[in-house]
């Protein structure tokens, strides 16, 4: 074998060599004293004398940068302390984790928005009475919006609240305008449980109370409510409506997300989902209350609802049944 | 409520199709469900809100698309009663002009019962009412028209007068449903001189009801009041047509339009005659009224800028009379078929409604003011507790099982009207819901199911409480790198005292625990300042064969348990570590243990246990503890000398307890 091949041999051997005790074998391999290179240095003396200077300068020199390679070599595999294979591949030891309820996440979310804009958060019974829920806000008994709330009732007379309403009647009984607040809540009516029906659901309502609120000012904020929900492109629609204690009522709807607006099953072809029910405060309640000189608006929203669309969920019960496969879809929670 | 598009059309030009007039009307606020094409008509069906009785019928529509579109309806609406010169007399008696403000009958004889032209039973068809006969269907043709409900008595079967007066306890009546009601005073009812033949506004007695043998009738078209027809309506369980108006408030002038429209179809479909007067107890009812009005409030109240034009024009255009068109000041004078307007903001309502909500901007008004308070902000923290902990989050429907209440069920609290009949109490715990969700993963083949909820639970006498609950059930996952298990008490033990770390209530105890949801051997409940917040434990009940553990805690109580941590000097200084091991009875708690080594070296130490087994060789009653001791001080590192002392007198403490050293 010639010098050269030789060289390049033991080079890439070196270089291949993973642990001390293979570079210490290739160095006695070649460079040892029955080595290879060795026998070449050696085999040197019978050639024949014009060509020994130049073979054995050569052959000096091969042995010389080997040396020198086996030495950084060894350097290098000291300090890269080279570890076992392992299959990095394995799944983590991962802690447990959980997941917050899509409908506490969205309900958050949106307490977060109202808080950013300066709301306040209160809180109220679930069982209310008859004035609370429906007298103070201008629903007499014998009123048929009584129609638009099914209520369940309890034995001693009481009832489930069929709103978060009664929470701002409770407020303003406490605090004098002007205000912002909102209340978050658990609401009950009685109606059928199917996919589109539940007889509990969460409650947003939100009541602003202040002088010279105008109908701009409640459209222009719930606006920026669906904005924050839906992303800044949503386009929003406000249409008339009725609820006893708001007097102008308005609802306002978003545009489908899923169509655009064409029509798709999700809003029922109709293009637009209806979102939030809202109007200036009834001008009764505010009298009745002894703040007949401020005005204001409210509105409300069921959370439910507003998850169903923004998640594309077809069936309501599946918020009540709590199945983990259905929970761990939402555990990128904000918390 | 459904109409006929080509119905519609007859009292107004429409210049869309018909949904271009869904939208229209949605604009104004009346929401189009549905439009469906039928054969040669376009039927919608529209959602009307209950305070618009006034557009239940064909005209009502007819006039709010009118007043959108600035056109005139097509007919006017005007009527005069017929007079009759015939000495046919009908008795008319209304006991309270409050309870009906309006009664008119009219007789007619010569009647032939046949079936009804095809217009008519075409229409009534389209709107969801079956076809009887000619003279029943025009009662409804003209219901559905002209949204005043009408009703046909046999003459013949009438004794004596008419009476409009309130039943009397204990009477009945036979419908024409033919079922028994039992009326009370309450109830408003048309009487003869036997005794009921209608239910006031609801619907018409057996008896006096029309059959193919009818040849005199009696039409009665009338006022009643709305809140008695809806009381009578919700208490005898009958909602028709009529009472749907009625209790939505009927038009007073519509009263004597509908009985003259119903007596011309009368004539022409059933052969009919007047045959006597026409009874009418308030021919001139007062059929307006005046609202106060000031132009410049519009704009306040609609941050809009609409003209004063525009918005008198507005007015008009609805059929209201604006007195004055100068100043800012006005009145507003309003036909007898809005109701449903009383005062300044609902006229606003109405002049914005048609100058289009979508010309009202955008404002959003930012404002200094600064929260003041957020009452569930301990909400939310304790739930990212629970999530961190590994626990998923669930909402459940609280009505629950009388099973799951005390044993008394004296605190139960029961629900009139329960959604499921089954289910009739508010939840005293978050637990039996829990435990469904639990059933359901493990069926759904989950291994483990961690669940959580907070919400409200509810007990007689007391005021409803915000409770935090959890259940763990099922195996712990198997994987690469651990065996898996079934979960046990100390799985929910370690997650309560991880809990009650995280949200700071540091002062508590572990207490025997006695409740009906907890196996009493698996169950401790957690005092802190003298009071229990909470329990947990081996929950009473298998769900799919296996053990479920779960806890339950009172937030507030919780709450007020909370306590600031004070901030402790760390140690530079590593710690010196010895391991004890004792042999002890199988039976001492480890509780024990640790309250008799806490506090009671020199050194400061921390007390591990770290190794607990039961073997034959050490005896059968008897169990193998390791402790480990962490001795540091803040100044320097310890010596084995500086420990000696207290390693000495632990040993003395623990075999004072019947405690023997292991070497």
């Amino acid at each position: 074998m010639d010098l050269e091949s030789l060289g390049k041999e033991v080079q890439l051997a070196i270089q291949k060599a993973a642990s001390l005790d293979e570079v210490e074998s290739l160095r006695i391999k070649y460079l040892g004293k029955k080595g290879e290179l060795t026998k070449v240095l050696h085999s040197i003396g019978k050639l024949p004398a014009n060509e020994r200077p130049k073979a054995g300068k050569l052959a000096n020199k091969l042995k010389n940068e080997l040396g020198e390679l086996i030495k950084e070599k060894k350097e290098e595999i000291k300090t890269h302390k080279s570890l076992p294979w392992e299959d990095l591949s394995l799944p983590g030891r991962r802690p447990n984790v959980g997941g917050l309820h899509p409908l506490s996440i969205l309900s958050h979310e949106i307490q977060e928005i109202f808080i950013k804009m300066g709301f306040s958060v209160v809180t109220g019974p679930e069982i209310e009475t008859e004035y609370y829920n429906f007298t103070a806000l201008n629903t007499p008994k014998d009123h048929p919006a009584r129609d638009m709330h099914d209520t369940f009732y309890l034995k001693d007379g009481r009832l489930l609240r069929t709103h978060t309403s009664p929470v701002q009647i409770r407020t303003l009984e406490k605090h004098s305008p002007p205000l912002r607040i909102i209340s978050p809540g658990r609401c009950y009516r009685v109606d059928t449980f199917d996919p589109i029906h539940s007889p509990t659901f969460t409650q947003i309502e939100g009541l602003w109370i202040d002088k010279n609120i105008s109908m701009a000012d409640l459209f222009g904020t719930l606006d920026l409510l669906a904005k924050s929900i839906f992303g800044k492109d949503v386009k929003t629609e406000f249409f008339p409506s009725y609820f006893p204690f708001t007097e102008p009522s308005a609802e306002m709807w978003i545009q489908c997300p899923f169509c655009k607006g064409k029509g798709c099953s999700v809003c029922k072809r109709r293009g637009r989902i209806e979102t939030v029910g809202a109007g200036m405060v009834h001008p009764n309640i505010l009298e009745s209350l002894g703040y007949g000189e401020f005005n204001g608006f409210a509105f409300g929203m069921g959370i439910d609802r507003i998850a169903m669309t923004k998640y594309d969920i077809d069936d309501i019960r599946l918020f009540f049944q709590n199945e983990l496969q259905f929970l761990r879809q939402f555990d990128d929670s904000k918390l | 409520m459904i109409v006929n598009y080509n119905w519609l059309s007859e009292w107004v030009d429409i210049n869309y199709s018909a949904e271009e007039l869904a939208e229209v009307l949605a604009k104004i606020g009346i929401e189009v469900e549905e439009v469906e094409k039928t054969h040669k008509d376009t039927i919608l069906k529209i959602d009307i809100t209950p305070n618009r009785g006034d557009l239940l019928s064909v005209i009502g529509l007819a006039r709010e698309i009118a007043a959108k579109t600035g056109k005139k309806l097509k007919k006017r609406i005007e009527y005069k009663l017929p007079k009759v010169k015939k000495e046919q007399k009908i008795n008319v008696t209304v006991e309270s002009n409050e309870d009906c403000p309006r009664y008119t009958a009219s007789p007619l004889n010569n009647i032939k019962i046949s079936n009804s032209p095809n217009f008519i039973t075409e229409r009534l068809e389209k709107c969801g009412i079956r076809p009887l006969n000619n003279v029943v269907d025009i009662t409804n043709y003209v219901l559905l028209e002209t949204g005043q409900p009408l009703h046909a008595f046999d003459f013949d079967e009438i004794g004596g007068g008419i009476i409009v007066r309130r039943a009397k306890n204990g009477e009945n009546i036979v419908t024409l449903e033919e079922t028994d009601k039992k009326l009370s005073k309450e109830d408003l009812i048309i009487a003869d001189n036997s005794g009921p033949i209608a239910i006031a506004g609801i619907m018409g007695g057996f008896e006096s009801g029309i059959t193919e043998d009818t040849e005199k009738i009696i039409l009665e078209s009338a006022f009643f009041k709305p809140s008695l027809i809806r009381e009578s309506s919700r208490r005898l369980k009958i909602s028709t047509e009529s009472s749907y108006r009625f209790e939505r408030t009927a038009d007073m002038y519509m009263v004597g339009y509908a009985a003259c429209y119903a007596i011309k179809l009368l004539e022409k479909y059933a052969n009919g005659k007047i045959m006597g007067k026409i009874v009418d107890t308030n021919p001139n009812p007062k059929i307006s009224k005046k609202i106060p009005f000031s132009y410049s409030k519009v704009n306040e109240l609609l941050g809009i800028t609409i003209e004063k034009k525009k918005s008198i024009s507005i007015l008009e255009n609805l059929g209201f009379t604006v007195s004055n068109k100068t100043g800012d000041k006005s009145e507003v004078l309003i036909p007898s078929h809005r109701n449903d307007l009383t005062i300044e903001e609902d006229l606003i309502e109405e002049i914005g409604r048609f100058a289009g909500y979508d010309n009202i901007p955008l404002r959003f008004r930012y404002s200094n003011h600064k929260p003041i308070w957020v009452e569930n902000r301990e909400i939310v923290e304790i739930k990212k507790i629970m999530v961190c902990l590994g626990f998923w989050e669930a909402i459940n429907i609280p009505f629950i099982e009388p099973y799951w209440s005390s044993p008394e069920k004296t605190e139960a609290v029961y629900l009139e009207n329960p959604m499921w009949s089954e289910k009739g109490i508010l939840r005293n715990s978050l637990i039996p819901g829990l435990l469904e969700n639990v059933k359901r993963n493990l069926n759904r083949g989950e291994e483990i199911v961690r669940i959580f909820e907070v919400g409200r639970v509810f007990t007689k006498g007391k005021e409803e409480e915000e409770n935090v609950g959890g259940v763990i059930g099922g195996y712990t996952l198997k994987n690469w790198y651990e065996n898996d298990r079934e979960v046990d008490f100390y799985d929910i033990k370690g997650v309560v005292e991880a809990f009650l770390e995280e949200i700071k209530v540091l002062d508590y105890s572990f207490q025997n625990c006695k409740n009906p949801l907890y196996l009493e051997e698996r169950a401790l409940s957690v005092v802190s300042g003298g009071k229990a917040c909470g329990t947990f434990g081996l929950i009473n009940q298998e769900v799919c064969k296996s053990n479920v553990f779960g806890f339950e805690f009172c937030i507030k109580k919780l709450i007020n348990s909370k306590k600031e941590k004070r901030f402790r000097k760390t140690s530079v200084f590593p710690p010196l570590k010895r391991d004890i091991s004792i042999i002890i009875e199988k039976t001492a708690p480890f509780e024990k243990i640790q309250t008799l080594l806490d506090h009671s070296t020199k050194q400061k130490a921390r007390i591990k246990l770290i190794d607990v087994y039961h073997a034959e060789r050490i005896g059968k009653d008897k169990k193998s503890m390791t402790i480990r001791l962490e001795f540091y001080n803040p100044k320097k590192t310890l010596t084995d000398d500086e420990i000696e002392g207290d390693i000495k007198l632990i040993t003395k403490k623990l075999e004072s307890i019947g405690a023997v050293l292991r070497e």
